[in-house]
């Protein structure tokens, strides 16, 4: 499909018409020049040993035409085209790279364009250029770009569709079907292929019993058992966990930025659940895919959509930039998008056509700018989510009863039972009793000496409004009451106005009383100061300069302060060194000074009280009725029919009674209470910040935003070789054209016409979702096949298609082509479901197959098993091999979901580690876990020295071990031993085995008797056990 | 054991072969039989095929290697090139211009610190004729300066990053992103390893508690390379290596009694597994497993060294102590068949590296003092023991540091991507030679500049390895370290 174009001896013409005073120039200004800075690197010289650089000669005038890899050097008359004029100007290349030439000598080279750039050398360019030609209806032959192909069954119709394929070929070649293997075995696989651990003892037996059918000389395996068996699998939440985690290697899916701060994601883990949902769910695949590309487009209600889109962000990305750096770092996060979708969906190498067109594959530089762009504004985000919103729905409802049923309550109590409650309690009390509440709020007037302003509210207090005074000197002048004064209260009270709730107008809402004083106004107008003698405070800043005694001595500025507890109400209490027996011709005046140097330190929300009471204490609230409430009680109380008298008050004079009396009122108060709480509590809705993908919502913040780095730019250019600094055109967001059919415009991306739920989305993802996933008329058939495979493989063992990440020229063909279209065709009939294709693959002969024997002739045909015709026992992968160990140890914690750790000692499924990436899990790493940094489509399965120590010497290696062994502890030795058989390998020892395990367990305990241990022989079991943990048996899986 | 060079092609009697073999198997064994099936040649990115079984088994080079292992001084932070070996006499006389002077294109955002430019400085520090080459050393290596005659020096390498950890990256992967294999990782994929029993590729970071290279882990990452092949990092306090202690609870007497009881658990076991390879290399493993818990301790306790040995170092110079016995380690562990050796100087940013934002003149000394002494007498050591000739020794940061001034209480300088001074010596590096030269100031390279890709593929060439050759298939495309590019610099080759 790459058609190479040796372009031997590109030659030009030399130019034979020189002028003299052309020839002239060149000669003096124009040659010499490039020898001295040119050829050692651009020249037939250079490319004979091995130092021409960039394909471009300039030793030809023919050469400086052709150019190099960057196109034409010399353009005669066109400077901007020139591209030796821009580098000698460094303005794209720096050239020469020792140090830009004089600017007369770029003069001379920019005259000599100009003049038509005559040149007498004449010669070939000499440099073999070697042109690549894509040809796009060549590529588009190659095998994975086609439709898929159906073939009609192979065999007979009565052999699975799958070993159809399979035994055609084995039959080409002289092989066979290896004979089942025994119920025990298929047991013990299904369960690691499909939960990644192993079955309980009791599972085992229960299902023996349900397969076993036939006679001992003639078993076989019961098919409707077998069948209900991986349902039974299917639906366990295991299943998703399981294959979660092969997707994530799929994905490069981590939880934190990488590079050298490596700052988490917290939230990124919703992806990881979105997975394990999604697959328990068996969301269909195609839905799978839109979603992790175009969620947040597509379906912007579904929160498992938006959780989805963590896919695209969950690269790693430098949060340490520099400003030069900025630019480029966008475009490799570009870039990782483009290189993991195109892998993960296409098995298509699509990224390694950044800087060229690709090697191998018919995909161009334009190609890849034309699919990065449809990322160009798509970021990493956060989102409130609501994750569960049936489950909300009913809380919201609950909560809606609740407190429609609390407000009733108070509303009909308040209506119907409080003027009966406050009549009787007006019968019942006598004026001095109504009299004796603690603290009466004063009416009257405030005055400033700065201007501004206080609102009269309800409750008798006093709202500062406006801009804030520096500082200020406040008046209140009480209206006039007649009765005995013994304190003043000020209530600084918290308001949701003031910053900070107050009660203070500073910008932290404190305030500073620097002095407070009391004149009596007589009447005849004298004014008597009115000795205070004491001052508390329910709460006070410190001891000193700013307590409350301080606001009555001398100095102006020190005095009452409320940090520590801002934002609550605080009372201050100023005891009259005499009792004062006030008349109704005289008033109370009180000056509160605030000229605390710091600004705004006034007071916010105040409500002036006066009390009869010896020593009340500084408390908020608490207050009896007003002046004018007590004189309605009065004459209320003269009155024969108390009900009468009430119904007769004017409707606000009923109202101020009520108002003040259902505070007293332990009914009501409660009634209150209980809507307060509620109004408090709310509907606990549950939501979660999700890390998405998306467009037009804040950015994920991090490190370099510091020096202000753009998140993205609004256009995504072409670039020519992958260099921000030579950029060629504006990329228009499209699809390699390859696997466009031939019809189609190449640069065509149609977003979908389909309402644009989410109003701030470019729906370009949308468009490349649809396409994606259209098995008709865009990538799906190659999608399906691409995921067909990755099943294939974690259940057999190895891909149709052995380069599970490659369906490109340099992959691997497919060993059974018809087979690998059947089950893409399958995925896509059975509407994108996999499950139903895993349950195709393990009922086929070919998965069912027993290992191989020693001898078996067909080795010699096959003996890498290309062609399946035995099952090669799989080493389980890391999180397999810890999750069993786990489970056989009885300390598996199955809980699922919800941020992971990093904890070596967690007991979770190993799915739940935090992927750090400066921090990857020791124990996973000796196991070959991915860096998570680059999609990987299969882990190599290593064998090193340091895995055999994590089983001998890990505290975690050993911890296993004494749990498994206190689990079996048990009297009778061979009970222990059975047991441990069971759990670990599904099956009873054999008696060689048996003693074996026996004499160690005698030997181990003699030595550790000898040894001095405590408990000597359950140690020795704790040895045993270790090696059953550590043996092949435990982590190879026939 | 049986002839190996009889050994047959055929993978199943292969197979048979290893199943006879059964515990008795060793690892010279399968390297011979890798070696038949075509090797490197035949690796692939979906698998590394039979070398999985033994992935750090030797593997013979391209061709015949000058050097074979590999100990890099690894100058973190950031060199400044005009105050260690890169003598600029024009830069003393440029003192206190600007750089604008010398290149109008120069921008304030070229180092790290845009705020801080100051003029051009000359070095705080002396330069004298060294050696028989008389090469000018500064005054911060009175040791090293002893050896100028064994390196070759390069003054005119250049990066791209003007950032720690890409240009760390850069460095040591090639590429100024997380993600790829670096040097070590490519080498020992190259190579595998001549010891059984020790990491192939050793990592050793300050131990004084000024942290990891910047990007940390991801300096010596196997990158989509398979894990095996990552630097092993010794960790500087607490156990150096995961897992080689024993568990409290059991006795080295009774751990051989239970691989003797594993053996026979794992022989029943492959005895109905028609001999499957792997089911072979793990039985082995374990037995390798066992002697590491003695060899590595063994490698890093230096107490058999004897004390004028230790005393060359620079052991119990509080100076350079800790650096001292990480060069001597990195020798035991070189001479124990170790492939490649990276020793960090230096923690993170500022005043924990080279990294002289502030102060040069304090922080370059102080780094300096922490390592003239010891890396002068890795050199003397090495030659004395007859393993300079093909061990590789690289001395070497991530970015120089710029000729200016960065302004700040005393002055320092900032990061300069585009020129850099390393030196190679031992293994095939021809001595005595510089190569290259930066501009008069020491701004930018300037004549045979030297990209990262040059310097890697001249380090696989020196080892044996065609960096051209030297590739792994992953997602589709043949990956170097090299990339698509690196020219030997043929004129440093002995």
């Amino acid at each position: 499909m790459l058609v190479l174009v040796n372009s031997w001896g590109l030659s030009a013409p030399a130019q034979t018409t020189l002028s003299p005073e052309q020839l002239d120039f060149f000669e003096s200004k124009i040659r010499p020049v490039l020898i001295e800075n040119c050829y050692e690197c651009h020249s037939a010289a250079a490319a004979q040993s091995g130092k021409l650089r960039a394909e471009l000669a300039l030793d030809t005038r023919a050469g400086g035409l052709a150019g190099g890899e960057s196109g034409p050097a010399v353009v005669p008359h066109a400077i901007d085209d020139s591209l030796i004029i821009s580098a000698l100007r460094y303005d794209s290349f720096e050239m020469p790279p020792s140090g830009k030439l004089p600017d007369e000598v770029i003069a001379d080279f920019t005259k000599w364009i100009e003049m038509g750039a005559p040149d007498p050398r004449d010669g070939d360019k000499v440099i073999a250029k070697k042109t690549r030609v894509i040809d796009l209806v060549e590529g588009r032959k190659f095998w994975s770009f086609q439709p898929l192909q159906l073939t009609p069954p192979a065999i007979n119709s009565a052999v699975h569709p799958i070993d159809q394929w399979i035994l055609k070929k084995q039959l080409d070649l002289g092989l066979s079907l290896s004979s089942p293997a025994e119920p025990r075995v298929l047991i013990r696989r299904a369960w690691f292929d499909l939960l990644g651990i192993p079955p309980t003892p009791a599972e085992m037996n229960h299902w023996i019993a349900r397969l076993s059918s036939g006679n001992d000389a003639a078993p076989m395996i019961s098919q409707p058992a077998w069948s209900e068996l991986i349902d039974t699998l299917l639906q366990r939440p295991e299943y998703g966990e399981r294959w979660a985690r092969h997707w994530m290697d799929v994905v490069r899916f981590a939880e934190s930025h990488g590079y050298e701060q490596d700052y988490d994601r917290p939230n990124a883990y919703h992806y990881r659940d979105f997975l394990i949902r999604a697959l328990n769910q068996d969301l269909p695949y195609d839905q799978m895919v839109r979603w992790q590309i175009a969620g947040d487009e597509l379906q912007p209600a579904e929160p498992l959509a938006w959780m989805a889109t963590g896919f695209l962000g969950a690269g790693a990305f430098p949060t340490q930039l520099t400003e030069t750096e900025f630019e480029s770092a966008r475009y490799d996060e570009l870039d990782d998008m483009v290189a993991t979708t195109s892998v993960a969906f296409l098995g298509l190498s699509i990224g390694c056509a950044r800087c060229h067109d690709h090697k191998f594959d018919p995909i161009r530089a334009e190609d890849y700018y034309r699919f990065a762009a449809i990322f160009t504004s798509a970021i990493r985000s956060e989102k409130t989510l609501d994750l569960d919103p049936a489950t909300n729905l009913l809380r919201q409802k609950q909560f809606d009863t609740e407190l429609q049923t609390a407000q009733a309550n108070l509303t009909e109590y308040g209506s119907k039972k409080l003027p009966v409650e406050f009549l009787e309690w007006l019968q019942q009390t006598s004026s001095d009793v109504r009299m004796s509440a603690t603290w009466n709020v004063l009416a009257g007037e405030v005055a400033t000496l700065s201007g501004s302003t206080f609102n009269r509210l309800e409750d008798g207090s006093f709202l500062a409004v406006g801009a804030p005074p520096l500082q200020d000197v406040l008046t209140f002048r009480a209206t006039p009451f007649d009765g005995t004064v013994r304190a003043i209260r000020i209530e600084a009270l918290a308001d949701p106005n003031l910053p900070n709730q107050g009660p203070g107008r500073a910008g932290n809402g404190n305030f500073a009383l620097g002095n407070f004083e009391i004149i009596r106004l007589d009447a005849e107008g004298s004014r008597k100061p009115v000795s205070l003698i004491e001052a508390v405070a329910s709460h006070q800043q410190d001891q000193s300069t700013l307590s409350i005694a301080a606001s009555i001595d001398d100095d102006l500025i020190s005095g009452w302060a409320v940090d520590g507890q801002i934002g609550k109400s605080q009372a201050g209490v100023f005891y009259l060194a005499e009792p004062l027996e006030l008349r109704a011709d005289q008033r109370l005046e009180m000056t509160l000074t605030f000229q605390h140097p710091n600004a705004h330190h006034c007071i916010g929300r105040l409500r002036v009280s006066a009390s009869a009471v010896p020593r009340a204490v500084p408390e908020v609230g608490g207050n009896g009725p007003s002046q004018q409430l007590l004189t309605i009680f009065q004459t209320l109380a003269g009155q024969s029919d108390l009900a009468q008298g009430f119904a007769a008050l004017p409707q606000f004079e009923q109202q101020a009674c009520l108002d003040w009396f259902r505070p007293q009122s332990a009914t009501c108060s409660e009634l209150q209470k209980k809507l307060d709480d509620l109004n408090r509590i709310g509907p606990q809705l549950v939501t979660a910040k999700v890390q998405v993908t998306s467009e037009g919502l804040p950015h994920l913040p991090h490190h370099a935003d510091d020096r202000g780095f753009p998140h993205f730019y609004p256009e995504t250019y072409v670039l020519r070789r992958g260099d921000v600094a030579q950029k060629v055109s504006i990329a228009g967001a499209g699809f390699p054209e390859v696997l466009l059919s031939a019809e189609r415009e190449p640069t065509e991306l149609v977003t979908p016409e389909q309402t644009r739920i989410n109003s701030l989305s470019s729906y370009r993802r949308a468009a490349l979702a649809n396409w994606l996933t259209d098995s008709q008329h865009g990538a799906g058939a190659l999608v399906a096949r691409v995921m067909v495979n990755r099943l294939w493989q974690h259940h057999i063992g190895r891909g149709i298609v052995a380069t599970p990440n490659d369906f490109g020229e340099s992959g691997d063909r497919p060993t059974h082509p018809e087979l690998l279209d059947w089950l893409a065709q399958e995925l896509i009939v059975n509407e994108w479901k996999l499950k139903p294709i895993h349950k195709r693959i393990m009922t086929s002969d070919t998965y069912l197959q027993s290992n191989k024997r020693t001898d078996d002739p067909r080795s010699k045909i096959d003996p890498e098993n290309r062609w399946l015709w035995h099952r090669a026992p799989q080493r389980l992968e890391g999180e397999a091999i810890r999750d069993s160990l786990l489970c056989v140890a009885g300390q598996l914690d199955s809980s699922m979901y919800g941020p992971g750790t990093l904890d070596s000692n967690m007991k979770r499924r190993s799915v739940y580690f935090f992927i750090k990436r400066s921090q990857l899990i020791p124990e996973m790493m000796l196991f070959d876990w991915p860096e998570h940094l680059v999609s990987i489509g299969q882990r190599q399965s290593t064998t090193i020295a340091p895995q055999a120590l994590m089983f001998m010497n890990s505290p975690q290696g050993r911890g296993y071990a004494e749990a498994f062994a206190l689990r079996i502890a048990n009297d009778n030795p061979q009970e222990s031993l059975r047991q441990a058989y069971e759990l670990a390998f599904g099956r009873i020892p054999t008696p060689q085995e048996t003693q074996l395990a026996l004499d160690f367990v005698g030997r181990a305990t003699q030595q550790r008797r000898e040894q001095g241990d405590s408990d000597p022989k359950q140690m020795a079991w704790s040895d045993f056990c270790q090696m059953l943990l550590g043996s092949n048996e435990f982590i190879y899986i026939d | 054991m049986e002839n190996l060079n009889q050994f047959p092609r055929n993978v199943s009697t292969r197979r048979e072969w290893l199943r006879r073999a059964g515990c008795g198997f060793g690892f010279l064994g399968l390297t011979a039989m890798l070696h038949e099936h075509g090797g490197l040649g035949q690796l692939r990115a979906d698998g590394l095929g039979a070398r999985a079984l033994d992935p750090l088994a030797p593997v013979t080079p391209h061709f015949e290697a000058r050097a074979k292992r590999v100990i890099w001084i690894f100058v973190n932070g950031g060199p400044s090139h005009v105050d260690t070996w890169d003598y600029k006499p024009a830069l003393e006389k440029a003192h206190g211009k600007s750089i604008k002077e010398f290149d109008a294109n120069f921008s304030n955002t070229t180092g790290f610190f845009k705020d801080a430019v100051g003029d051009l400085m000359k070095s705080p520090f002396e330069f004298r004729p060294r050696g028989e080459c008389g090469k000018m050393v500064s005054s911060l290596f009175p040791h090293l300066g002893e050896h100028v005659d064994k390196m070759a020096f390069i003054h005119s390498g250049f990066t791209e990053s003007n950032n720690h950890s890409p240009a760390l990256f850069a460095m040591n992967t090639g590429l100024a992103r997380m993600g790829f294999p670096c040097v070590g990782s490519w080498v020992t994929y190259g190579l595998g390893s001549e010891c059984r029993d020790l990491p192939a590729f050793v990592v050793m970071s300050d131990p004084k508690g000024r942290g990891l290279p910047k990007g940390s882990a991801a300096n010596w990452s196997a990158g989509f390379l398979p894990g095996v092949f990552q630097g092993t990092h010794l960790r500087p306090t607490g156990d150096a290596i995961d897992n080689l202690k024993l568990p409290t609870n059991l006795s080295l007497k009774i751990q051989r009694e239970q691989l003797d009881l594993l053996k026979q658990l794992n022989q029943t076991h492959l005895d109905q597994h028609a001999a499957e390879s792997d089911l072979v290399a793990r039985i082995e493993s374990f037995e390798l497993a066992y002697r590491m818990q003695s060899a590595a301790p063994e490698t890093i306790d230096l107490s058999s060294e004897p004390a004028h040995l230790q005393q060359l170092y620079g052991i119990d110079d509080p100076r350079c102590d800790h650096f001292a016995r990480q060069c001597l380690m990195a020798r035991r562990f070189l001479e124990r068949g170790v492939r490649f050796v990276q020793i960090y100087s230096g923690g993170m940013e500022n005043q924990r590296s080279w990294d002289g934002h502030n102060d040069i003149q304090g922080n370059h000394q102080q780094f300096a003092d922490e390592t003239d002494r010891p890396v002068a007498a890795l050199l003397t050591d090495l030659e004395q023991r007859g393993m300079l000739n093909d061990t590789l020794v690289i001395w070497c940061g991530e970015f120089g540091r710029l000729p200016i001034a960065q302004l700040s209480e005393k002055p320092g300088r900032d990061h300069n991507p585009h020129c850099f001074t390393a030196w190679l010596a031992g293994g095939g590096v021809k001595p005595g030679v510089s190569y290259g030269e930066s501009d008069e100031i020491g701004y930018k390279a300037a004549v045979d500049r030297v990209h990262l890709n040059d310097l890697h593929a001249t380090i696989l060439h020196l080892l044996g390895l065609d960096h051209e050759r030297l590739t792994y298939l992953y997602n589709g495309r043949n990956f170097r370290l090299t990339d698509v590019a690196g020219q030997i610099i043929r004129p440093i080759l002995g």
